[in-house]
């Protein structure tokens, strides 16, 4: 048997088919048949790996139904990890068809290289200077609601002009402080990684290497190769920093899980451990660094959790301190519920990703938030397209771009 | 009937988007939570998921005119393969039915749809003060149709009883499509034969449950949570019968014994004092706080008398969650112990479990294998999993060997083969021994009668 099909049964062997998960995975809300659910998964990695059922496209379009949000996992009582055995699962069946499908091989090929990536911001960023990106599908380039735009919209009376200065708070200067920019931070929210760059570099000294992709979307989509190829670029060019700080949850979650990638591997494996060590959420971050927002804003903001930092990296109360601290904040129902997006599941499956995304969307609105924050530029595109959809109620931000 | 024109019948019937017949489809309806093999796959021919209870019956009748096997099913959540298509032919899933009708306040009775999840229709009367006691370990993603058709037990059932105690009529769709109304909101009703008794607990074989009617009982006010911890399950059992005998009647009272106490502190946060191996998790319910401090230390006295090591009071609703949190994960964290669980569901009469739990202790040893016990001490129900690796030719007939001596122990004791969770497809080798020849030749004369060509849920109980 394959070994990537051994490691994938292995990992949903504690499945007991109880259906726990039947009542939590996102998808089986607005596809609620078998395969949809976490339960249904695992049978399919274990018929797999036993002989009762053969790959093919049925088996490979359920398993790429699956927004790898780890809320299955999550309340598992045995703690299954159905978004790993699926990850294998896509690498099986993409090395079986010789290669993944066209579409992941060019987004693949995009994000693997810094040229294209840099080139691909360059253009939306003209695009965006030109007005032009009302003419790209809202599912390539999501129309970025920036800081200027923000603190236009909502200056009050309290908050008369200008940006609000950065804290003047020199704390641990003496750490070398790296920003890992995302691809998607870096194509998608070009305003919104200046103003983490802005935190970051008010609290001390910070360098911005010209990184690649984290390789998450390679390792999601049956490409291990290239991912682990990425890992070792960025754990040799971070080598030099103590501490690695990054505002895409998703960038956050992979980068500290690299380690587990290389725990075989004895030339990278404990300079795979010390980058892992080293790696830091945006908001992890500001709160270790006692970071107070300058100003307090009259505004309500609500969060939304991204899978990738609630569940990928045990980050929820930290975006919440530093919001509550920037204005008033309200909680919403299901904050950490994925909102579709789950990198290209949101151009795979539009119209379940839309119901999924309705259910976020009267989620925020209940709240009454102004702005809806999230630290993911994947969640960003969603919650600007929820943005859309709710007809102004609400804008949506990074984190970075409000504290 | 050739099956294209079947399928596009059944389309007709339940809509397009309701009829599965794809490979991984038909997998996926091919299992429950049974600890029988996932492959070879027993694969539906179709999967079919009706709305109304006018399309079950279309469907009925179209399957029973073209002698098509069903099988009703609805989170597929049992653990005896009770909807597990043993025949193919049609998956009947019910899972789309998930109206509560009414809340009748005044007569204290709810109408539910089969594929409402229990938790939802508890937490639906709870909102009204009213209260549905029945409460599976499973009752987050199982669904009150099953629970009826397999007459599910739970936790409460010390103090309240199993499901067949809350139901009080039926609608049900036999086996010819014919749609049979039985009992109904008068609590006095001897009108002919009790029918709503008959389909609960029929696992699927007499007809399929589209409506269901359940008597309901003022909320209790005040609840509270306790655990106990001992060194064996002798204490533990001990505690909770004299409990019973000095008239505590609490509304749960949950043992588990030392491997399924390290399953579960596995995976939670569980500081467990020194030389525990036997936990109890009880819920009393009362009037008032005054009333449960009562019970509080009136237990604490008893198991104090019994050696207990610990004595916890949950302090909130927080802590309270999550001692039942452990219980309800418990049947799965053992299960992921080893490569394969028999997980066994017999009944004993309340005074022999600790005389079953020994029994059951030389049985492992006996056979050389694991088998945690855990349960419900209040009313004699018992969950011993064997665990093993049935991959391995000479462990599997060991274990076949000690699940044969676990009933035959049950038996021995005055028990049963089954508290909750049915015969299914896993105990049909043992249900003569337990009814008897006339009491198998009385069951396949009822099943005779409703379902004569035996479409529905064939393969199952016998």
């Amino acid at each position: 048997m394959n070994d990537l099909l051994k490691e994938a049964k292995d990992l949903v062997a504690g499945c007991d088919r109880c259906g726990t998960c039947l009542t939590v995975c996102p998808l089986f809300k607005v596809r609620d048949v078998e395969r949809s659910s976490a339960r249904g998964k695992n049978a399919i990695a274990r018929g797999l790996a036993e002989g009762g059922l053969e790959p093919g496209a049925g088996v490979r379009g359920a398993v790429e139904f699956c927004l790898l949000c780890r809320a299955c996992a999550d309340s598992c009582p045995n703690k299954v990890a159905t978004d790993e055995a699926m990850i294998r699962v896509r690498q099986v069946l993409t090395d079986r068809a010789g290669g993944p499908t066209a579409k992941y091989r060019l987004v693949g090929a995009v994000l693997r290289s810094r040229a294209l990536v840099g080139l691909g911001a360059l253009s939306l960023g003209a695009l965006r200077r030109l007005g032009l990106l009302r003419f790209l599908p809202s599912a390539l380039v999501p129309k970025e609601f920036p800081r200027k735009a923000f603190l236009a919209a909502f200056a009050g009376p309290a908050a008369l002009g200008g940006e609000a200065p950065v804290s003047p708070a020199q704390l641990g200067t003496h750490a070398r402080v790296a920003y890992f920019q995302g691809c998607g931070m870096k194509l998608m929210f070009p305003d919104a990684a200046e103003a983490t760059l802005k935190l970051l570099g008010g609290l001390g000294e910070v360098t911005s290497p010209d990184n690649p992709c984290c390789g998450l979307p390679h390792l999601a989509h049956g490409m291990g190769a290239t991912f682990l190829d990425l890992a070792k670029e960025n754990i040799a060019l971070f080598e030099d920093a103590d501490l690695v700080v990054t505002d895409c949850a998703s960038c956050g979650g992979a980068l500290k899980h690299l380690a587990s990638h290389f725990r075989e591997d004895p030339l990278w494996r404990d300079r795979a451990a010390a980058f892992s060590a080293k790696v830091l959420d945006l908001t992890e971050y500001l709160v270790r660094m006692g970071y107070q927002s300058p100003e307090r804003r009259d505004r309500t903001y609500t969060f939304h959790d991204p899978c990738h930092l609630v569940r990928g990296q045990g980050i929820r109360r930290q975006p919440r301190q530093l919001l509550e601290a920037a204005g008033t904040f309200v909680d919403m129902r299901e904050s950490d519920a994925c909102c579709g997006g789950a990198g290209t599941f949101h151009m795979d499956h539009p119209e379940a990703a839309a119901q999924v995304l309705a259910r976020k969307t009267s989620n925020i609105e209940a709240t009454g938030a102004d702005v809806v924050v999230t630290a993911c530029p994947g969640c960003l595109i969603q919650l600007t397209r929820a943005a859309e959809a709710s007809g102004g109620r609400f804008k949506a931000m990074h984190i970075s771009q409000v504290i | 009937m050739p099956v294209t024109t079947l399928l596009d019948e059944l389309r007709l019937i339940v809509g397009q988007d309701h009829v599965l017949d794809g490979e991984v489809d038909r997998f996926g309806y091919s299992y429950d939570s049974s600890f029988l093999p996932l492959v070879p796959a027993r694969k539906p021919d179709l999967v079919v998921r009706p709305r109304t209870v006018q399309e079950v019956s279309r469907v009925m009748a179209l399957a029973h005119a073209a002698g098509i096997p069903v099988t009703p099913r609805g989170a597929a959540s049992g653990r005896t393969g009770g909807s597990v298509p043993l025949e193919g032919g049609i998956s009947l899933a019910l899972d789309r039915m998930t109206d509560i009708l009414e809340v009748d306040e005044a007569n204290m009775m709810v109408t539910v749809e089969p594929g409402v999840r229990t938790m939802d229709l508890h937490d639906a009367c709870a909102a009204r003060g009213l209260f549905y006691p029945p409460d599976p370990a499973s009752w987050k993603f199982s669904t009150i149709g099953g629970n009826v058709a397999e007459n599910a037990g739970g936790m409460r059932a010390v103090k309240y009883g199993v499901t067949r105690d809350y139901v009080m009529g039926l609608q049900v769709v036999l086996a010819d499509g014919a749609i049979l109304e039985t009992g109904g909101k008068a609590i006095k009703n001897v009108t002919g034969y009790d029918l709503t008794s008959l389909f609960t607990g029929s696992e699927g074989t007499l007809g399929v449950i589209t409506k269901v009617l359940l008597r309901l009982i003022p909320l209790p006010k005040q609840r509270g949570v306790l655990r106990l911890m001992f060194a064996d399950m002798e204490d533990g059992c001990a505690t909770v019968h004299r409990m019973l005998k000095e008239d505590i009647v609490p509304s749960a009272a949950e043992i588990m014994d030392d491997v399924s106490l390290e399953a579960v502190a596995r995976h939670r946060k569980m500081t467990l004092p020194a030389g525990a191996g036997c936990c109890v998790i009880i819920e009393v319910d009362g009037e008032d706080a005054a009333s449960l401090d009562g019970q509080y230390e009136r237990i604490r006295h008893v198991a104090a008398a019994c050696g207990c090591l610990e004595f916890k009071v949950a302090k909130d609703k927080a802590e309270s969650d999550e001692l039942w949190a452990v219980r309800r994960g418990l049947s799965s964290a053992v299960a992921s112990l080893a490569p394969n669980r028999l997980g066994e569901d017999i009944s004993v009469p309340r005074d022999a479990f600790p005389e079953v739990v020994r029994r059951i202790g030389a049985i492992a040893k006996k056979f050389d294998l694991l088998i945690p016990v855990f349960g419900h001490a209040g009313d004699g129900n018992l969950h011993p999993s064997v665990l093993c690796d049935m991959a391995d030719a000479g462990q599997a007939e060991r274990v076949h060997h000690a699940v044969d001596a676990i009933f035959e122990a049950a038996l021995a004791v005055g028990g049963t083969l089954t508290g909750e969770h049915g015969i299914g497809i896993t105990k049909r080798p043992y249900l003569a021994q337990a009814l008897g020849e006339t009491g198998v030749r009385t069951l396949k004369a009822i099943k005779a009668g409703l379902d004569p060509k035996g479409i529905l849920n064939p393969g199952k109980i016998w």
